[in-house]
């Protein structure tokens, strides 16, 4: 703990330079995840030739702006939508699942980031804390002792379960933080409370019916695959707020992370930031937990690659790269799951780990070594 | 034993009653008659199995309702599946009565009263083979362990003929063949219907939003080719492969559905749906497909999958939709039609 507490200060002590390193980093980031959502937009399992694709975007997007204000744009926009097999395909499945990848996996990253700086600690993330064991423990209870008595249960149903546990969990460790001032010790405990979860869970499945443990098994595997737009509705009404929150807070946590005395020493109430990372840490994986499953990896591992790409923990940088390097990675991953082995799809988490752990595992590796050397 | 569809089991019978039966995983049973002791020179490895053969675990759903048919549920007192769980009335109530009880599911046994209830015999599926440890320590305990292979038939109706192996360990090989009789009989049937040419998707929609359809070569796929429909989805998944199911990507599985002339939505994985609603609930892409706006589509039942000794009447419903002559029909057995 204490190597990792010296690597975040080591760290601080050089943010005041990199102001050059964050616009190339930024740009560098931008440009890969607007790379990849342009292979995102291109590449399926049904071959739609490149200009056909660009053609429908162009048109699509420019009867979209013509829509906010023309009825007869929205209707044309309609035809376009639903004039062929590859017009449905292009607006229907790769562009929303595109978006709403980018989306969720950028907020995903700026969660597991305000969830680092409140225990300062770079393993804290919503998988490690339990929040997501919390989502899945709702869920569970949700479709096991629920189905039975109000009928199919819905998408949405999903997702407010999903959004419930993570809330519930967030909730447990906001309390457990009034008691417990030691943070290692408060990461403890978030992952005890993450075990209690999915032994709840693993109690309830236990008793249930063969088709509810197969909904459970299914949910929690993560996919974007059932994205439409609106996903992306809810997405942006969730996310925004809570990225542009984050973003209001930059300078308490870059004082918070420089310790609570030296925060409480520039006017900064403590608690009240405490309560409010938790709280837009835990609004934005809940939102992308409810919208796609529980995603693996990415929450803990985007801000420590970001923070090794910039060479600082500077709040407003270290926020902006996350964001725009995890929208890059969770729309990569997410294609590799639904191209490699086309037309069998495979979980998100299951590429999200097996393609960012050893880049990872390498980072760190070689970070020690530079800093040895 | 003379057999029209299976090719995993035989059955040769000798004087004196005894009946050796071998199965394509390698092991077998020397079925031995009441008060009859196990004869010199029994075939080495074979399992005795002496009748009457009671107090039998059944771990395999799939085979609940082979016994059930040739009324034998007398005979298994232990069951891996809660009575809720049961689509198979009988096995059902029995459970309720309490003259069957739940002794834990396959890869979980309740050892001790197995051993208690000096139970002969524990019919598992081939998920038994994802758990070797459990049939080890069946056997190990002095419990035969009989692995159904059914789900391995090339032939729809090879699953149910493994009715015939049922009928031979209780006696009532007459009951197998009436049923097998029925069965071929309705299969002939759908056969003389003939080929429809009529595209048929049969899938369902995960709690995650992801497609699951039947792998081609499949039981299911071969059930729509008999009934004359022609497979949507023919050309997903090696069709050697033992999974029955594959997931798909979506734009594959959109482009396949989209024109796809008859849909059958498969509720019974991922619980039931009653009206065309729950199912566009479950995916916005189902909206405006073909067979959505031509009002050809069709849900199955819950007990479907449990219901082995009713393939040929499910192939018949099949083709009464895909010939057209259920135009009209909202329900046939094991389908519903949604609206």
């Amino acid at each position: 703990m204490a190597d990792v507490k010296k690597s975040l200060i080591d760290h601080d002590g050089q943010r005041l330079g990199g102001a050059g390193r964050f616009a190339y980093t930024a740009a560098g980031c931008a440009l890969l995840l607007f790379a990849v959502i342009a292979a995102s937009v291109s590449i399926g399992s049904v071959s739609i030739g490149l200009s056909k694709v660009w053609s429908m975007l162009g048109k699509g997007l420019s009867l979209c702006v013509r829509s906010v204000f023309s009825k007869a744009a929205s209707q044309e926009l309609s035809a376009l939508i639903s004039s062929s097999g590859e017009s449905s395909i292009l607006f229907r499945i790769r562009l929303p699942r595109t978006l709403l990848a980018a989306i969720l996996g950028g907020s995903l990253s700026v969660s597991g980031y305000l969830l680092q700086v409140f225990f300062r600690n770079p393993i804290a993330g919503p998988f490690v804390l339990g929040i997501s064991s919390g989502a899945k423990m709702v869920v569970g209870l949700v479709l096991i002792f629920f189905a039975g008595r109000i009928g199919l249960i819905s998408s949405l149903t999903l997702v407010a379960a999903a959004f419930g546990g993570s809330l519930l969990i967030t909730l447990l460790v906001l309390l457990f933080s009034q008691r417990v001032r030691n943070m290692s010790m408060l990461l403890v405990v978030g992952i005890m409370v993450g075990y209690i979860c999915s032994a709840v869970t693993e109690f309830c499945i236990t008793f249930a019916a063969d088709h509810d443990v197969v909904n459970l098994t299914s949910w929690s595997m993560g996919s974007f695959s059932g994205a439409d737009w609106a996903d992306i509705r809810i997405a942006l009404l969730v996310c925004i707020p809570g990225l542009i929150a984050a973003f209001l807070m930059i300078k308490p946590i870059g004082a918070y992370a420089l310790g609570e005395g030296y925060a409480r020493s520039m006017g900064v109430r403590v608690k009240t930031v405490r309560v409010l990372l938790i709280l837009i840490s835990s609004l934005l994986s809940a939102c992308v937990t409810a919208l796609a499953g529980p995603v693996s990896f990415v929450g803990i591992a985007v801000p420590h690659i970001a923070r090794t790409l910039l060479r600082s923990s500077r709040p407003s940088y270290v926020i902006s790269t996350s964001f725009l390097f995890g929208a890059f990675f969770c729309t990569a991953c997410d294609l590799i799951a639904r191209t490699v082995f086309a037309p069998t799809e495979l979980a998100i988490g299951t590429v999200t780990s097996v393609f960012g752990a050893p880049v990872v595992i390498y980072m760190m590796i070689s970070s020690r070594r530079n800093r040895e050397v | 034993m003379e057999l029209d569809f299976a090719q995993g089991f035989s059955v040769d019978y000798y004087e004196g009653g005894y009946k050796l039966i071998s199965i394509s995983d390698g092991s077998s049973f020397l079925v031995i008659p009441e008060g009859k002791s196990l004869p010199k020179g029994a075939p080495e490895g074979a399992v005795p199995l002496y009748q009457p053969v009671e107090r039998i675990y059944m771990a395999a759903t799939a085979v609940m309702c082979l016994f059930d048919a040739l009324d034998g549920l007398g005979s298994i007192a232990f069951s891996g599946s809660r009575a809720e769980n049961w689509y198979v009335e009988g096995a059902k109530k029995a459970m309720e009565e309490g003259r069957m009880v739940y002794a834990g599911k396959y890869s979980e046994p309740d050892y001790e009263m197995l051993v208690q209830s000096s139970c002969p015999l524990a019919v598992e599926s081939t998920m038994i083979n994802h758990s070797s440890e459990v049939k080890d320590k069946l056997e190990e305990l002095g419990i035969a362990v009989l692995t159904d292979q059914s789900s391995n038939e090339p032939h729809p109706l090879g699953r149910t003929e493994w009715i015939r192996l049922y009928g031979a360990i209780l006696d009532k090989e007459e009951e197998a063949d009436a049923v097998m009789e029925r069965q071929k009989a309705e299969l002939e049937e759908a056969l003389s219907a003939g080929k429809s040419g009529r595209t048929v998707a049969f899938f369902y929609i995960s709690s995650s939003g992801r497609a699951v359809v039947r792998r081609s070569g499949d039981y299911v796929s071969k059930m729509i080719d008999l009934a004359g429909g022609q497979y949507a989805f023919s050309d997903i998944g090696d069709p050697d492969s033992k999974s029955s199911t594959v997931t798909l990507e979506m734009e594959t599985f959109f482009s396949s559905v989209r024109d796809a002339d008859v849909i059958i939505y498969n509720s019974n994985i991922d619980g039931e749906v009653k009206t065309l609603d729950d199912m566009l609930r479950k995916s916005s892409l189902l909206q405006g497909l073909k067979a959505v706006s031509e009002g050809n589509v069709w849900c199955t039942g819950q007990n479907m999958y449990q219901q082995t000794t009713e393939l040929g009447t499910i192939i018949k419903s099949f083709s009464r939709v895909f010939s057209g002559q259920a135009n009209g029909l909202d329900e046939l057995p094991f389908l519903y039609r949604l609206r």
